[in-house]
């Protein structure tokens, strides 16, 4: 193979910058991050081959305006010629065979050197890179430009192994080559690292990550020095937490620190937790290393046993990150659990913040829930409350599984004191549902609007027979609504009616008002679906028997009267029910108003001519 | 108290929520209490998202209920909402009709006229009315007048109306599934599984459809993989349950125990699910899978969710198997009888 043959793949560098900035990187800014995981992937080789070696990362910026240039040097295993052959052979590949190859990930050491290399021209227009093997070899100079044009040459002089890369900055990237902004990033990026990494600027020094906390060895250490884990965690995450949970997986490649956000947060909020790979950031929005359950926290996570994307910037989702994320979730649940057992008020703290995540863990953990159902709070007939008090009541704990059922019936039930929980809220009604499983000695039952009527009192026999005619008016008259009217005594007695509705019925009352507004074609499928309900879709119309007006209605059945008292009193119930009334509903409304108003004046006039 | 918050607050606490139940109930109660208060635009706005919500998360009814009073007001006031998102919405609600019995299939070919027209009036592509055609005779069981429907609407433009290319994918592949050629299925499904394709449903859906065609061609190892993958994937979603049922019809096959498994995390979701037809198909799957269990495990008791309607002795496999596979018959009977052909029992096996 002769020399040119060697060089005689096209390497169509602009292409390849595309791709990287469009489909790879999600912002020019991680240049300095690639650049950084080249100096420690090269250190951590060196440090393979050489235990104990103490690797370094220099950064330094010099000139001013066009001439501003950053130097990023490391004291890594250094590149031999044909090192450099080989990335430059790996990114000609990876341009050929299109961006899929490339986002697949080339994850050898020396192609992803080249790849994080190329970021560079997202903030720069030429690159110098200086570099000597640890295998010895010429010291070698390589510069690239951004067409594709590139130099190879050996270096007269013998470099101490490792890396440099000079960059000189692009007018449109300047603030990312500013002091204070590389400090900050270096810190961001770099702030977990086992050796230094120093800032050179304007004759100045600075060691960016100045100490690395002890407890990233053992994360539960961290619990002996909380204020440390906390102005650690606010540097690095910006905020001000008060408490937080130390994480570790079994084999202890994995480990953290969970801390636990000061303030509410929204279910559909995105989890960002920041992530360390072999102690270098991958990702500061790692949405997929915790359960779904853990919104209440914002993690520092380092592992070193996961794989990157070729982005660098997340992890693939396979086996052994669900293995990670599992056993992540189970330290967070021993925190947790532990609080529960010792420090109860520590606990509590953090469920009135974040009783949304608690719930959503305690759905799907028993165990969990058991633990620390007493202080899940719920809404009820008897105020908002938290579980254990509700449960001290010592009465069956029932609850509605919507918002809507429950409005219907609170007023009622609170008036005959009974105990009904609002399960409409999201989690409510299943965790209601499996109480009586976790916890001992608890009843709880499903309650469905028409059924808070089994606290009513019945009418005995020989009184309801009284009652025979006006009932049988009464339904006649309710036939056309597919209601039918019951008599029973319950509080308050100044309430004449309640109207309840089954699902069935429910849905057939949604069915029907859609109709009225829908075309003639969907209004005829919509029919097609309510013969399909049946007489499951019947609803009911309790009459009061303790209410005066009830009562009249009930002794003086008259074919005119009765059926008009009763049409008036159902529209009443729904508007007291605050449902949304159909149209045939409106029109006896405003016909029954007419006509008391008529029959009301007349009445007057009556007395007014016997005077 | 939080039971008259207004329609404000009830709206943004739905959209802090995830799809699901919870989601939906806030929803309705807002156009309920718009509809009290007589707000008709907030009542539209509130039932585009019910209609959004209830697709995803297995109401097909209340979408349909709530879109059908959306367009009775789209069509008195066309000017006062936007006729992109409504006619998207229809899409949602004509994929789903043909799961409902009660409705005949004369309604069911008027519906897909009507929405034909419509897209026509507003000048999107033909693509999706035919491509909806061929999706409502696969559903009808009419598989040749699904064939020529295919091979038209794939000669037509896309356009911004039209379902995502992953989507498409799936149901063609679909209708592979029905004409029983095997290695076409795995054949379409190649740039869903590579990845090269997706979406919010996709490759869920298409994982669990492949089982089946993959355990017959006897390729349970690559099944296994995207059984597990699958699984993953769906787990504890109500939206799902028809890829449940395809779940346990291949792990009754290869896996009872893991079938078990699937049918106890998953029956609360079939047994209150508005889909007649996934139930339907949930129930039919079920019942094998019970029996295939009964003969391993004859001591095993199945845990029924709290509120399921089975008076019978849950250690009884046998007899609940005959429960399930009884359900799932007389739902057939009715889609039969409406179809006017045996497809959808023939599907049961």
């Amino acid at each position: 193979m002769t020399a040119s043959n060697e060089y005689r793949f096209q390497v169509n560098l602009s292409g390849m910058i595309q791709i990287l900035s469009n489909h790879l990187y999600s912002s020019p800014k991680v240049f300095l991050r690639e650049l950084m995981q080249n100096a420690t992937d090269a250190i951590t080789a060196r440090t393979e081959a050489e235990p104990g070696y103490q690797g370094e990362v220099r950064v330094e910026l010099t000139g001013t305006g066009e001439q501003l240039t950053m130097m990023v040097e490391d004291n890594g295993i250094g590149l031999t010629e044909a090192d450099i052959h080989e990335f430059l052979a790996m990114i000609g590949q990876s341009s050929k065979r299109g961006q899929q190859a490339l986002l697949d990930g080339e994850t050898s050491f020396i192609g992803r050197f080249g790849i994080g290399l190329l970021s560079c021209f997202m903030v720069s227009h030429e690159i110098v890179m200086l570099t000597q093997s640890t295998k010895g070899g010429p010291s070698m100079e390589w510069r690239g430009k951004p067409d594709g044009t590139y130099t190879i040459r050996q270096l007269d002089t013998q470099l101490s192994p490792g890396t440099k890369v000079y960059l000189r900055c692009t007018p449109d990237a300047a603030h990312y080559f500013e002091a204070d902004y590389v400090k900050e990033a270096l810190f961001y990026y770099g702030a977990l690292l086992p050796y230094p990494v120093t800032l050179h600027h304007d004759g100045m020094q600075h060691v960016v990550n100045s100490e690395t906390p002890i407890w990233l060895m053992d994360p539960a250490l961290a619990r002996s020095r909380r204020a440390e884990v906390l102005a650690f965690g606010e540097r690095l995450l910006g905020e001000k937490f008060q408490d937080f949970i130390p994480l570790t997986t079994a084999s202890g490649r994995t480990g953290g620190i969970a801390f636990v956000l000061p303030h509410a947060v929204n279910l559909n909020a995105k989890r960002s937790h920041r992530v360390y790979l072999k102690r270098m950031l991958i990702s500061e929005k790692a949405e997929n290393i915790l359960p779904e359950w853990a919104f209440f926290v914002k993690c520092l996570i380092w592992t070193d046993e996961l794989q990157p994307t070729a982005s660098r910037e997340h992890f693939y989702e396979n086996e052994k990150l669900e293995e990670v994320r599992s056993e992540l979730g189970d330290a967070l649940r021993k925190g947790l659990a532990d609080m529960a057992e010792s420090q109860t008020e520590r606990l509590q703290k953090l469920i009135r913040l974040h009783a949304l995540s608690m719930k959503a863990l305690a759905v799907q953990d028993q165990a969990f829930y058991a633990m620390i159902h007493r202080w899940l709070p719920f809404e009820s007939t008897r105020g908002h409350r938290e579980l254990g008090e509700l449960i001290d009541e010592g009465e069956t704990l029932y609850f509605t599984s919507s918002v809507d059922e429950y409005r219907q019936i609170h007023h009622v039930a609170s008036a005959q004191s009974m105990l009904v929980i609002n399960g409409g809220y999201i989690y409510d009604s299943e965790l209601m549902a499996t109480l009586p499983m976790a916890v001992h000695n608890v009843r709880t039952e499903r309650l469905e609007p028409d059924q808070v009527s089994m606290s009513f009192t019945d009418v005995p026999p020989a009184e309801r027979n009284q009652y025979y005619d006006a009932l049988r008016l009464a339904d006649s008259a309710m036939q056309r609504f597919r209601c039918r009217a019951e008599v029973k005594g319950f509080k308050p007695s100044d309430l004449p009616v309640l109207f309840t509705l089954s699902q069935e019925s429910s849905t057939l009352r949604a069915l029907e008002k859609a109709s009225e507004e829908s075309t003639e074609l969907f209004s005829s499928v919509l029919g097609s679906l309510s013969s399909g309900i049946g007489s499951a879709g019947y609803s009911t119309l309790y009459l009061n028997v303790n209410n005066p007006i009830i009562q009249r209605v009930l002794t003086s059945p008259d074919d005119q009267m009765t059926p008009i008292a009763i049409e008036m009193l159902y529209v009443n119930a729904l508007m007291m029910g605050h449902y949304a009334m159909s149209k045939q509903e409106l029109e006896v409304l405003n016909k029954g108003i007419v006509r008391f108003i008529d029959w009301g004046l007349r009445a007057n006039t009556d007395r007014k001519g016997d005077a | 108290m939080k039971t008259e918050m207004d329609f404000e607050e009830l709206m943004d606490e739905a959209y802090g929520l995830p799809n699901g139940p919870a989601k939906l109930g806030m929803l309705e109660e807002a156009a309920r209490v718009a509809d009290v208060n007589g707000m008709e635009e907030e009542a539209y706005e509130a039932r585009s998202e019910i209609v959004e919500t209830a697709t995803f998360c297995g109401y097909p009814m209340k979408a349909l209920i709530a879109f059908s009073w959306q367009l009775g007001k789209f069509d008195q006031q066309p000017e006062e909402y936007d006729e992109e998102t409504l006619m998207w919405s229809y899409k949602w609600i004509l994929g789903k009709l043909s799961s409902f019995p009660e409705v005949s299939r004369d309604k069911i070919m008027e519906l897909l006229e009507d929405f034909g027209q419509r897209f026509k009036s507003f000048g999107y592509s033909e693509r999706s009315y035919w491509y909806y055609r061929f999706r409502i005779y696969m559903d009808l069981g009419e598989l040749e007048e699904a064939g020529s429907s295919y091979a038209k609407f794939r000669t037509m433009d896309r356009d911004f109306m039209s379902d995502c290319e992953a989507c498409e994918q799936d149901e063609m592949m679909r209708y592979f599934i029905l004409t029983g050629d095997d290695e076409k299925v795995l054949e379409m499904a190649k740039p869903i599984l590579k990845g090269r394709m997706s979406c919010a449903e996709i490759p869920h859906l298409t994982l669990s459809e492949i089982l089946m065609p993959l355990y017959r061609l006897g390729r349970t190892a690559e099944a296994d993989k995207h059984q597990q993958k699958g699984y993953r994937m769906i787990k504890g979603q109500n939206d799902f349950v028809r890829s449940f049922a395809e779940q346990m019809d291949y792990l009754a096959r290869t896996n009872p125990a893991k079938g078990i498994d699937v049918l106890e995390e998953s029956l609360v979701f079939a047994m209150d699910n508005e889909d007649p037809f996934a139930k339907m198909l949930f129930y039919a799957r079920t019942a094998p899978l019970l029996r295939r269990w009964a003969d391993e495990s004859p001591e095993y008791r199945l845990r029924l969710p709290a509120s399921f309607p089975y008076e019978g002795d849950p250690g009884d496999l046998r007899k609940l198997a005959d429960y399930f596979a009884g359900y799932a018959q007389a739902a057939a009977d009715k889609y039969d009888q409406r179809n006017g052909n045996r497809h959808v029992s023939s599907l049961l096996g």
